[in-house]
């Protein structure tokens, strides 16, 4: 019995040994190939950089002729590194030496592979490596049953562009139950605007989801071109059709869009009239004002909330009107003055001028007592017993309590 | 060797591979180029070596871009240096900022190399004229 004891520890300690040994060496091989990659590195960067800011028709020349397939692994690495972080001509002499190492050849072959993370990343690569032929192959990828595998692809897609690469990312803004749109919508508004054209033609083919995220992809994209087609979706029956279309268009911000816009303030759909009040504050047109004021009348919130931000936006007169609103029968319509005028700091300016004296101290007094009337007066209660300016606090009183025989002659 | 042979340009930048990539391209056009690995470094490089041109990211360890700017700009040994911004960073605000902190120029990572040169050129033209 002892003896199998004896035996049983011997042994246990035996394995814990090895275990021991393979770790240690394990990690010093993978020690020591770090430091050989590290050395080939400092040795093979140079030489790579050299090819990649000159004009030599072919990279191994400017290896010396050969490449020992231990180095592969350091001349990808170092390849896929940079590629990342230029454009133009650099970019595209990476994306050659990358063809020309067979690098490219051995992506395609990894998205064959029965591991779904050998075709990820083969995926994203091909992507890096800016692989036009691989575009097929990157397509059929998108059908993949990894999602990882598909959106890896679907990203490769985007940075290799060009027509090919964009329609069947088109049909994935079709598919939300298989795609995040917002992902896919990510990598077609990063194409930027080659992406124009194929939207708006592919628009009619889309479901409502698709259709949705190509006006905004637009609109993202600032596409000038699209302007006419877009005041078109102004007049599609589908009344998020036409809000979407105003936000595009506001993105874009044309001010020829502006008349289309404001008749778009009377439209029966409520998130049309907010989105053309949104619309209309980003291009900044003044001679929307007055249909901006009547929005603030609006019987939704969003569209009063975004008809106020419009009329800040418009610069001072704008603002006026705002302040002009204060006495608007409407108290919908007063309270989102009010708010609009705190949140831009118009009220704490107007508040301060209540220690002066002549013209601003009058236009003060207007808009303060604008906000009495609209029933706005937390703030101006805090301010009225907190305020540094005795002056002002007379005057706030004297506003907030105008009955009060002792504040009679503050305002 | 190009004209820009004798010039000196210091490149303050954390990232190693954007670096050496830099530092290559500007080395290769014939510049004299110093490195600085960190905004602290930056600032101390730059009055002890009087570089013609920096080249400066905004993300870095120790003091960041705007501080590295503000630094030399408040320093009236360096105050003339030409800065060029090179940073991820492509928000409208960021560059404004930038240029409000008093770079000369703002490029945009990644990169067009050639477009980058021929600013960093301009840039040298400009403080010889």
């Amino acid at each position: 019995m002892q003896h199998v004891l004896v035996a049983a520890i011997v042994g246990t300690a035996a394995v814990f040994l090895a275990l021991t040994v393979l770790i240690v060496a394990a990690k010093a091989g993978r020690e020591i190939r770090d430091a050989r990659r590290r050395s080939r590195r400092r040795a093979l960067e140079p030489l790579v950089l050299r090819f990649v800011h000159g004009d030599d028709p072919s990279i191994l020349a400017a290896l010396g002729g050969g490449l020992d397939h231990r180095d592969r692994v350091v001349v990808e690495a170092i390849l896929l590194d940079h590629v990342q972080r230029v454009r133009g001509i650099e970019r595209d002499r990476l994306h050659r030496a990358l063809d020309e190492l067979g690098f490219v050849d051995r992506y395609l072959a990894e998205l064959t592979s029965h591991r779904w993370w050998t075709r990820a990343r083969g995926a994203e690569n091909l992507g890096l490596a800016g692989a036009k032929r691989a575009t097929v192959q990157l397509v059929n990828a998108l059908d993949d049953d990894v999602p990882e595998v598909r959106l890896r692809a679907a990203k490769s897609l985007g940075l290799v562009g060009g027509r090919a690469a964009v329609r069947p990312l088109l049909q994935a803004l079709a598919e939300p139950n298989r795609w995040s749109t917002i992902r896919i919508a990510d990598i077609l508004a990063d194409m930027g605007h080659e992406v124009v054209r194929e939207l708006m033609d592919a628009f009619p083919g889309l479901n409502r989801h698709g259709r949705l995220a190509a006006l905004d992809i637009l609109g993202r994209v600032h596409a000038l071109e699209s302007i006419p087609w877009l005041l078109d979706r102004m007049g599609d029956p589908e009344p998020d059709v036409r809000a979407r279309a105003a936000h595009a268009l506001g993105s874009i911000g044309v001010i020829a869009a502006a008349g289309r816009l404001r008749a778009a303030l009377g439209d029966p759909a409520w998130p049309v009239r907010a989105m053309a009040a949104k619309a209309l504050g980003r291009i900044h047109d003044a001679a929307a004002i007055p249909r901006l004021c009547v929005a603030l009348c609006d019987a939704e919130w969003w569209v009063r909330a975004n008809a106020a931000e419009a009329l800040r936006r418009t610069g001072p007169a704008g603002l006026e009107a705002l302040e002009a609103m204060l006495t608007d029968p409407d108290l919908f319509a007063r309270h989102q003055a009010c708010l609009m005028l705190d949140t831009c700091g118009i009220l704490d300016r107007r508040i301060a001028q209540l220690g002066t004296t002549g013209a601003s101290r009058e236009a003060a007094l207007r808009l303060i007592g604008g906000f009495v009337r609209a029933g706005q007066t937390a703030k101006l209660i805090e301010l009225a017993g907190s305020h540094t300016d005795p002056a002002v606090r007379r005057a706030l009183v004297g506003l907030l309590h105008p009955a009060s025989p002792q504040h009679e002659g503050a305002a | 060797m190009s004209a820009g042979a004798t010039k000196t340009i210091l490149v303050a930048e954390d990232d190693p591979v954007t670096r050496r990539f830099v530092v290559s391209l500007l080395e290769e056009r014939g510049y004299q180029v110093l490195v600085a690995e960190d905004g602290e470094h930056a600032v101390s490089l730059a009055v002890s070596a009087a570089p013609d041109l920096l080249v400066s990211d905004l993300v870095m360890p120790y003091r960041d871009g705007y501080e590295v700017l503000r630094a030399i700009r408040n320093d009236p040994r360096v105050a003339h240096l030409p800065v060029l911004i090179l940073s991820m960073r492509d928000r409208e605000d960021d560059i404004v900022r930038g240029f409000e902190s008093g770079a000369d120029e703002y490029v945009v990572k990644p990169f067009n190399a050639r477009e980058f040169v021929a600013r960093v050129r301009k840039l040298l033209e400009s403080r010889r004229a």
